[in-house]
């Protein structure tokens, strides 16, 4: 019979945490939600909606939620894309070489965004590489104003967050059992079919925590958008970083944020259930 | 070589070609741009140029003759270190109390604790900023430290219940009943045994501080601008290779941060959430 877990430490050791949360993240939020009601109904001089009804009636600001959603979603996406092989590779055939290629996977998270953001503006510039390269070889006659529209923005925001994805999925390949794919193959599947029926399936719940991740993640990402978005994109988190340093309305801002909070948490939830649907059970 | 026999060769080493070619492309993706903005750093141009033209360390001079870059640098260290020590503080204790779900409702408040974790950042300092300064801390360099620890506590927690669930209680039984009191069996078996946790899951938060600029720009006067703050202006206004020069220091510390980390215990462990 197993008895009572030895403990060395009391369950009150919780409580500074806790405490420590309740004070400085619940309460703040709830503040928040508070602040931005109870200031949105103070009309003044060139305010003649509370911040809400102009968030939900404004076709522009309901482009900028309906962007955010988008944006964030299409990243998730190209994430999983580009990332799922790069998780079979480490795993499946890294092998002496998984070392040095988690190292390269976790380096760009440990560099600045910033710098992130910086270096692909170097290549997108007017005479960056990108230019120089397409001129060189005659596919373009003038160079290509990429800043200008979304690419940048979104190959940044891939740039910064595919290590996330690509760690999730890993982290589940590498407890499914490689004598499932083996038997499959035996029986004649084709390496197509195999991953397709074997793989993919036992995977769903890595590729469910690193789209979580991502979206999140995205959902909330302003510096990627400020320097490589020129404008193009107009997300939440770019317009509170506006409100707040220039317009300074800060019921607006206020607003927008639990609008980005609620986002952030519906798109969680409704992800959480379409896995657990599927039958994902770690989540 | 019969024709069943090479189609065979030509689908196993294809394939594996392909997608060993695909990775290869994949890590020129991730690091082309770091690497360029290294390589810029050295430039001797006022401009920013790829590839660039010349070579000279004056762009390094200037990080450390402009006032604010230095000041910031050290505000950012500071802060990292404070928060994540504040949050190991507070957070190491709670993750040996819910990694053995040792209380009622271990998973929902695990869950509460890593709450943090997914809420939009930006969201998070705008609500911060407010909230302290009607509790009087204002713009502070206490305020900037509260925020950072909301945000560390959730990596803390996350990495040393990870690794005590993988330790047999077994050798903490033992140490109790050859007599060790609670405090001794923390001390010496306990706490040796989490330590590889505490220290990725402290150097972790530090890391993540150092860059979090969504949290640290709504705190922003002279006193308390962190590093990621002060470039973020700095590029707004103009495009010189002392930014490059910036990164690339940080750079050089995040990696020296790493290659410690990987001695201490090992990347293998770490690259997996949860």
């Amino acid at each position: 019979m197993r008895g009572r877990r030895y403990t060395t430490v009391s369950g009150w050791l919780l409580a500074p945490a806790a405490l420590f949360l309740i004070v400085f993240f619940v309460i703040p939020l709830i503040a928040n939600m508070d602040k931005s009601i109870a200031l949105s109904s103070i009309m003044g001089p060139g305010r003649e909606q509370t911040p809400y009804t102009k968030l939900f009636t404004d076709p522009f600001y309901l482009s900028v939620i309906a962007q955010t959603v988008v944006l964030s979603v299409g990243v998730s996406v190209l994430c999983l894309l580009t990332g799922y092989p790069v998780a079979f590779y480490l795993v499946r055939h890294a092998g002496r070489w998984s070392g040095i290629v988690i190292f390269m996977l976790i380096a760009p998270l440990l560099t600045s965004i910033i710098m992130r953001t910086f270096g692909w503006r170097v290549l997108f510039a007017r005479r960056g590489l990108f230019n120089e390269a397409l001129l060189n070889l005659g596919w373009i006659e003038r160079p290509v104003e990429f800043l200008n529209g979304p690419v940048p923005a979104v190959v940044g925001l891939v740039h910064v967050l595919v290590p996330f994805m690509v760690l999730s999925i890993a982290a589940v390949l590498r407890n499914i059992d490689p004598r499932l794919e083996e038997s499959a193959r035996l029986l004649g599947a084709s390496r197509w079919k195999t991953f397709a029926k074997v793989t993919l399936p036992l995977s769903l719940d890595g590729i469910g925590s690193g789209s979580i991740i991502v979206f999140l993640l995205a959902n909330g990402s302003f510096v990627t958008l400020l320097l490589l978005g020129g404008g193009y994109l107009q997300t939440l988190p770019l317009l509170i970083y506006q409100q707040f340093n220039t317009t300074q309305d800060f019921a607006f801002a206020a607003a927008m944020s639990n609008v980005l909070l609620a986002v952030a948490v519906i798109c969680l939830y409704s992800q959480l259930r379409i896995l657990r649907r599927r039958g994902v059970r770690s989540l | 070589m019969t024709g069943e026999a090479m189609a065979h060769f030509w689908e196993h080493t294809g394939s594996r070609l392909a997608l060993a070619t695909y990775v290869a492309l994949f890590f020129i993706f991730l690091l082309a741009p770091i690497l360029i903005v290294v390589a810029v750093s050295f430039s001797s141009t006022s401009f920013v140029a790829f590839p660039p033209q010349g070579f000279s360390l004056k762009w390094y001079y200037r990080f450390f003759e402009y006032k604010p870059f230095i000041d910031s640098f050290i505000v950012s260290i500071e802060i990292a270190v404070l928060s994540a020590g504040l949050g190991a503080l507070i957070g190491v204790p709670a993750a040996l109390v819910l990694a053995r779900n040792q209380v009622p409702f271990a998973n929902a408040i695990m869950a509460f604790l890593l709450a943090p974790l997914s809420v939009p950042l930006i969201v998070l300092g705008f609500a911060l900023l407010f909230y302290l300064s009607r509790l009087g801390f204002g713009v502070s360099f206490s305020s900037l430290l509260i925020a950072h620890t909301v945000v560390s506590i959730p990596y803390i927690v996350r990495t040393v219940a990870g690794v005590y669930r993988g330790v047999a209680q077994e050798f903490e039984e033992s140490a109790a009943i050859l007599g060790a009191s609670r405090w001794q069996v923390f001390r010496h078996v306990t706490l040796p045994m989490i330590k590889p946790g505490i220290l990725a899951g402290t150097l972790f938060a530090v890391l993540i501080s150092v860059d979090n600029l969504p949290i640290s720009y709504f705190f922003g006067s002279a006193a308390t601008n962190t590093l990621p703050v002060v470039m973020l202006s700095y590029l707004e206004n103009q495009f010189d290779p002392s930014v490059a020069a910036a990164s690339t220091i940080q750079l050089v510390l995040a990696v020296a941060g790493l290659v410690f980390l990987e001695r201490a215990y090992g990347l293998q462990r770490i690259g997996t959430p949860n």
